[in-house]
């Protein structure tokens, strides 16, 4: 084998091992296996969250709104209709924030994301389920979803 | 021509030296940066671009027909080598033991030994050897001995320590004298030597808010 040969097959090498280790690092700290859906109920933002790669674990949400923290839950609930369409082998992975006090008028951003510990416990991570919801809030503190074109699961 | 035994002529093209240094120092950086950053500073994971490096170093080395004497792991001129180096290492001690005694309101305070102090030595031994052996020894070749060639060698090494501030400029200072003092006498014992007590005195003088416990990479950051 020739030295050019030898650096090429170094170099191979070595872009494998960093492609792996920031593959499995991403895996570890943000796994694609959570999935989840939020909506605006007149008191409140309710919604759904499963890990796939725990089916009955009861996973813990955070709600942000307008980038600001609110409130933590456990999505425990029960939610029959996302058995139905497949979402989840159980029914309790449901969640709900209300009595929220958003200043109104004026329209918001919620953001619901999903707190991750990886393995070793070292580091936790936060994942957004679903898109960005929308909402008004008008003069008595109601809350009005602003529909946007996207209704995908994530 | 300087008195090593390093006939920059003969022995090929100087672009494929220049890899051969960014190969090598792509590991390195590799095992300082990415594997504290992606796996939690696994000694594992942070052995394979080390071991990859030094495979592709002895590969070199064979590659070239270069010999253990001629890389410097040698004794005939040890003491050769050791004069060129008191002078340098004898300021730089006093220099370090000075700043200690003015920042410690003219007081001398000594950290205490630890256990691992004893692995100094070999760890002074490795560096001079991928620093000098393998670096100064391939920078020669793509750019000829002399100032140039030291001049890349002290900035490699150099960028190796950073982001330890301090590090990063003691080790440049320290990189153009050991890479010139290679040059002259090409022995990596006393540099090892010199190396190790510089780096000794450095570790138990100065304060840690100074060197950080000799942290480099992205353990500096804790």
């Amino acid at each position: 084998m020739k030295l050019a040969h030898a650096l090429i097959a170094k170099s191979i090498a070595e872009s494998i091992l960093v492609g792996v280790l920031a593959v499995t690092f991403y895996i570890s700290a943000f796994p694609p296996t959570y999935h989840g859906w939020g909506e605006v109920l007149p008191d409140g933002i309710a919604g759904w969250a499963v890990n796939h790669a725990s089916p009955w674990e009861r996973v813990e949400v955070q709600l942000f709104i307008d980038a600001k923290f609110v409130a933590t839950a456990t999505a425990n609930l029960n939610r029959p209709d996302i058995v139905a369409v497949g979402w989840a082998r159980d029914a309790w992975h449901g969640y709900k924030f209300d009595g929220l006090k958003v200043r109104g008028p004026g329209r918001h951003q919620a953001i619901v994301y999903v707190l991750h510990s990886t393995r070793s416990g070292s580091q936790q991570t936060l994942q957004r389920l679903g898109d960005p919801i929308w909402f008004n809030v008008d003069d008595s503190g109601m809350l009005e979803p602003i529909y946007t074109r996207r209704f995908v699961a994530r | 021509m300087m008195s090593h035994d390093l006939d920059t002529t003969t022995h090929g093209d100087p672009a494929l030296a220049g890899w051969e240094i960014a190969s090598v120092v792509t590991s390195c950086l590799i095992a300082e940066w990415t594997i504290f950053t992606f796996a939690g500073g696994s000694q594992v994971v942070g052995a394979i671009p080390v071991t990859l490096a030094i495979a592709f170093m002895i590969f070199s080395h064979r590659a070239r027909g270069e010999t253990l004497k001629d890389i410097g792991f040698r004794l005939d001129n040890f003491f050769r080598a050791a004069r060129v180096l008191a002078l340098p290492t004898i300021v730089a001690v006093g220099l370090i033991i000075l700043v200690s005694w003015l920042r410690r309101n003219h007081q001398f305070a000594f950290a205490p030994l630890r256990l691992r102090f004893l692995w100094v030595p070999l760890w002074a031994l490795f560096q001079q050897y991928a620093l000098q052996g393998f670096i100064n020894r391939r920078a020669q070749i793509a750019l000829g001995a002399g100032v140039k060639s030291v001049v890349l060698v002290a900035l490699i090494f150099s960028l190796m320590h950073l982001p330890n501030p301090l590090l990063t400029v003691l080790t440049l200072v320290g990189g153009l004298i050991w890479a010139w003092a290679y040059q002259k006498e090409t022995n990596l014992f006393a540099l090892a030597l010199s190396h190790t007590i510089v780096s000794g005195v450095l570790a138990l003088s100065l304060a840690q808010d100074l060197v950080y416990n000799l942290r480099v990479g992205f353990k500096y950051f804790g």
